[in-house]
C-alpha cells in the first residue's frame, strides 16, 4: 500500500461520498422539521433523470442540476401534502415515492427516447482546475480544485447548515418544529409553513443529489443508477445524530468504505472478492455498535401534527 | 374536501404508478411493440410474439442493447412483435416472465444464466410457451420437465479468446484488465478465456502478459462503478481492458477516456462486447461481436415449425455466431495481421495447440 494507493483512495473518496452529502442534508432538513423522509432513493432517481435530460437538450450541466432540483421539489409536494395536509403515515408515502419516481423516470426516458437501444452521453460540468486551465498531478491540486463546482455546494452547504440549525433564531425556530410542533406554534412559529419549506429543500436537494450523477460524475443515464444511494443517506443522518458535522463526516466514511473495496478488489491477488465487497456493511456494524443505538434525533420526527388535537 | 383531495392523490398515484410500471415493464410498450411484415416463414397467418426481460436496460451501451437489438432484428426477419421489460431487479425476474405468458406470449426470450431458476419456475407451470435461455446451462433444456426450454450457448471462451488476442497484442504495460458484473459461468468463462489468450499472445510476441485479478460490480446499472474500478486499475497499470458488466462497461470507458484526454494520447483501450461498438468512445479499439439474432431467429423458426425445445445451440466462431467486429485505426497494421493470424487459427482449431 503505497502512498500513490492512499491518495487515490481519498480521491476516489470525495467523489463517492457528494452525492452521498446532497442527500444527506436533505434528510436532515426534513427529519429536523418532524418528517422522516424514505423516499430519497425515488427523488434523487427523478432528479438523476430530469437533470440527465436537460443537460442533454441545453447542453448545460448547471441548467441539469436546476432542473434536477425543480422535479425534486415537484415530486416531493406528493409527500408533503399527504403527510403534512393530510397527515398520512411518512414511511407509506416515502415507500410510494421510492417506487413512483424511479417507475416514472424510466417511463419519460422510455417515452424520450424510444424503444431503441442507443447510449447517449452528455458532457460533464467542468472541474475549477479546467476553468482555472491548471493541469496537475499534485495531489492537493487534484483534491482541491480537480472538483465541480457541485463538490464545493456541497461541502458549503454542510458549513451553512451548521451554522444555520445551531447559530440563528430561524434555524432553532425550524429545529423546534421537529422536536414539539404544538410548543413551536404557541411560540407562533408556522408549523406547516417550517415543514413545507423542508419538503422544498428536502426535494431540491435530493434532485441535486441525483443530477449530480449524471451531470458530474457519470456520462450516461441507466435505470438504477442511484444504486440504493438514497437508503445510505437515511443511514448516514442516523451516523451523524442529526447534525451537520456528523452527517459530512458518515457520508465520508461511507464513501471511503465503499472506495475502499473497490480499490483492494482490484489488488487483491487470489483472496475472494466477496471480502473486499462485504467491508461496507461490517464497517456499518462496528460504527453502529460503537456509537450505540441512543435516540438523539427530533423527538417528534414521524408524528403527524394535528393542529386542533390536544 | 381534504377527503375529496386524498381520494384524488391516491387516484392520481395508481393511475401513474399503473402507467409507469407499464412503461418500465414495457420498456418497449410505449414505442417499441413492432410489428414486422415477415420476410419467410409464418405462413399459417397467426402473428408470433416474443417478449425479453433483462435486469439491465437496453440502452446501456454494452450487454443490454445488443441483445435487445438481436431479438428486433430477428424479430424484423421472420415477422414477429417484440416487446421488452428492462431494468428488472432480481426479485421480478419471475413476475415478468409470468406476466408476458399470461399475455400469451409464444417466446420468453432471457439473455443471461442468472435467469435459469425463473425460468424453469415458469416453464413448468407454462408447457405451451418457449422458454429460450441465453448463455444458459447446458443442462439446462434437460431440467425443463415440459421440455420447452431452449438454452443459446456462446463459446465463452472463444469469447474470452477473441478479445484476449488483441489485449495481448496490444498492452504496453504487460498488464491487461477484466471488470464482471456478477460472478456467473459464462462472465467466469469469458474472463478465463480473456486471461489464457492474452498470456499466450504475449508470450508468442515476447512479452509478458498479466491480467489483473478480476472484479465484480455486484450489478449491471452501476456504472459509476465502472468508473472507480476503471481508475483503480490504470492506477495497477492496466492498459487493456474488457468486461461483462454492462452499463459498469460505459462507466469504465468513460474513466479511460478521460485518462486519455488528460494524458494528451489514446494508451488505453477497450475492447467492447457483444455488439460492433467501434465509435462510441475513443478508447474502444474492437470487439467481440455474438450474433445473438442469428440464435433467436433459430428459436422463432423452431416455434413455428413446433418443434421448439429441450435442446443447446451452441455459438462458435466455426458457425457464425461469433466474430471480430472492424478494429480501430489505433491498432497499427501490423498488429491487424497478427490479429487476424490469431483468428484463424481459432477458426481452425489450432490456438494455442
Amino acid at each position: 500500500m503505497d502512498s500513490a494507493f492512499i491518495t487515490n483512495l481519498i480521491l476516489a473518496s470525495v467523489r463517492m461520498a457528494t452525492p452521498l452529502i446532497f442527500l444527506s442534508l436533505a434528510e436532515l432538513y426534513s427529519q429536523r422539521a418532524g418528517l422522516v423522509h424514505i423516499g430519497l432513493e425515488g427523488l434523487a432517481a427523478i432528479g438523476s433523470l430530469v437533470g440527465f435530460l436537460v443537460s442533454l437538450i441545453t447542453g448545460s450541466p448547471l441548467l441539469g442540476v436546476l432542473a434536477g432540483a425543480a422535479v425534486g421539489i415537484l415530486v416531493n409536494m406528493i409527500y408533503a401534502y399527504a403527510t403534512i395536509n393530510l397527515c398520512a403515515e411518512q414511511i407509506v408515502y416515502g415507500m410510494a415515492i421510492n417506487i413512483f419516481a424511479p417507475a416514472l423516470a424510466a417511463f419519460i426516458y422510455r417515452v424520450y427516447f424510444g424503444a431503441g437501444s442507443e447510449l447517449v452521453q452528455v458532457g460533464l460540468m467542468t472541474t475549477l482546475s479546467g476553468l482555472l486551465g491548471i493541469a496537475s498531478d499534485n495531489f492537493l491540486v487534484r483534491l482541491l480544485l480537480d472538483q465541480t463546482p457541485m463538490v464545493y455546494l456541497a461541502y458549503g452547504l454542510v458549513i451553512f447548515t451548521a451554522i444555520y440549525f445551531n447559530k440563528t433564531k430561524s434555524g432553532l425556530n425550524y429545529k423546534a418544529v421537529g422536536e414539539y410542533p404544538k410548543a413551536a406554534a404557541t411560540l407562533g412559529i408556522s408549523v406547516v409553513g417550517v415543514k413545507y419549506a423542508a419538503s422544498v429543500i428536502c426535494g431540491a436537494l435530493a434532485g441535486i443529489g441525483g443530477a449530480y450523477l449524471t451531470t458530474c460524475y457519470s456520462t450516461t443515464y441507466t435505470d438504477g443508477n442511484v444504486a440504493g444511494r438514497g437508503f445510505i443517506a437515511l443511514a448516514a443522518v442516523i451516523f451523524g445524530r442529526w447534525s451537520a458535522g456528523g452527517v459530512l463526516l458518515a457520508c465520508l466514511f461511507f464513501g471511503f468504505c465503499d472506495a475502499l473495496q473497490i480499490r483492494l478488489q482490484v489488488g487483491s491477488y487470489g483472496i475472494p472478492y466477496q471480502f473486499f465487497q462485504m467491508i461496507p456493511y461490517i464497517a456499518t456494524v462496528v460504527v453502529l455498535t460503537i456509537i450505540g443505538m441512543k435516540k438523539a434525533g427530533p423527538k417528534g420526527v414521524g408524528k403527524p401534527y394535528l393542529r386542533e388535537e390536544r | 374536501m381534504k377527503k375529496i383531495f386524498a381520494l384524488l392523490l391516491t387516484l392520481a398515484m395508481v393511475l401513474s404508478l399503473a402507467a409507469c410500471g407499464g412503461g418500465n415493464s414495457g420498456g418497449g410498450a410505449s414505442s417499441g411493440n413492432n410489428t414486422s411484415a415477415p420476410a419467410d416463414g409464418g405462413g399459417d397467418g397467426k402473428t408470433y410474439k416474443v417478449a425479453m426481460i433483462c435486469d439491465s436496460s437496453i440502452s446501456d451501451g454494452g450487454w443490454g442493447m445488443a441483445c435487445y437489438n438481436a431479438m428486433v432484428d430477428a424479430a424484423a426477419k421472420y415477422g414477429w412483435e417484440t416487446e421488452v421489460s428492462d431494468s428488472i431487479a432480481q426479485s421480478a425476474y419471475y413476475e415478468s416472465i409470468v406476466a408476458f405468458c399470461d399475455l400469451d406470449y409464444d417466446l420468453i426470450y432471457a439473455p443471461g444464466n442468472q435467469y435459469t431458476d425463473a425460468i424453469l419456475q415458469a416453464a413448468e407451470e407454462y408447457p405451451d410457451i418457449a422458454f429460450a435461455l441465453l448463455n444458459g446451462g447446458a443442462d439446462t433444456p434437460e431440467k425443463a420437465a415440459n421440455q420447452n426450454v431452449t438454452s443459446l450457448l456462446p463459446n465463452s471462451q472463444q469469447v474470452g479468446w477473441i478479445a484476449g488476442i488483441l489485449a495481448g497484442l496490444m498492452t504496453e504495460t504487460g498488464k491487461v484488465a477484466f471488470i464482471g458484473g456478477m460472478e456467473i459461468d459464462t462472465t467466469k468463462g469469458k474472463y478465463a478465456g480473456f486471461v489464457e489468450s492474452a498470456e499466450y499472445v504475449g508470450q508468442q510476441e515476447g512479452k509478458d502478459v498479466k491480467a489483473l485479478d478480476v472484479v465484480y460490480s455486484g450489478d449491471f446499472s452501476a456504472s459509476d462503478k465502472g468508473i472507480e474500478f476503471a481508475k483503480a486499475m490504470m492506477d495497477q497499470g492496466a492498459d487493456v481492458f474488457f468486461g461483462d458488466a454492462s452499463a459498469v462497461d460505459s462507466g469504465a470507458r468513460q474513466a479511460i477516456d478521460e485518462a486519455n484526454a488528460a494524458a494528451g494520447a489514446v494508451k488505453v483501450y477497450d475492447i467492447a462486447q457483444p455488439g460492433d461498438f467501434l465509435g462510441q468512445n475513443e478508447c474502444i479499439i474492437g470487439s467481440q461481436v455474438t450474433d445473438n439474432s442469428g440464435l433467436v431467429g433459430l428459436c422463432m423458426e423452431a416455434v413455428e415449425a413446433g418443434t421448439f425445445g429441450g435442446e443447446t445451440i451452441y455459438g462458435t466462431m466455426q458457425n457464425g455466431v461469433l466474430s471480430v467486429g472492424k478494429l480501430s485505426d489505433l491498432v497499427p497494421a501490423d498488429v491487424q495481421e497478427k490479429y487476424n493470424g490469431y483468428i484463424a487459427q481459432v477458426m481452425d482449431g489450432t490456438f494455442m495447440q
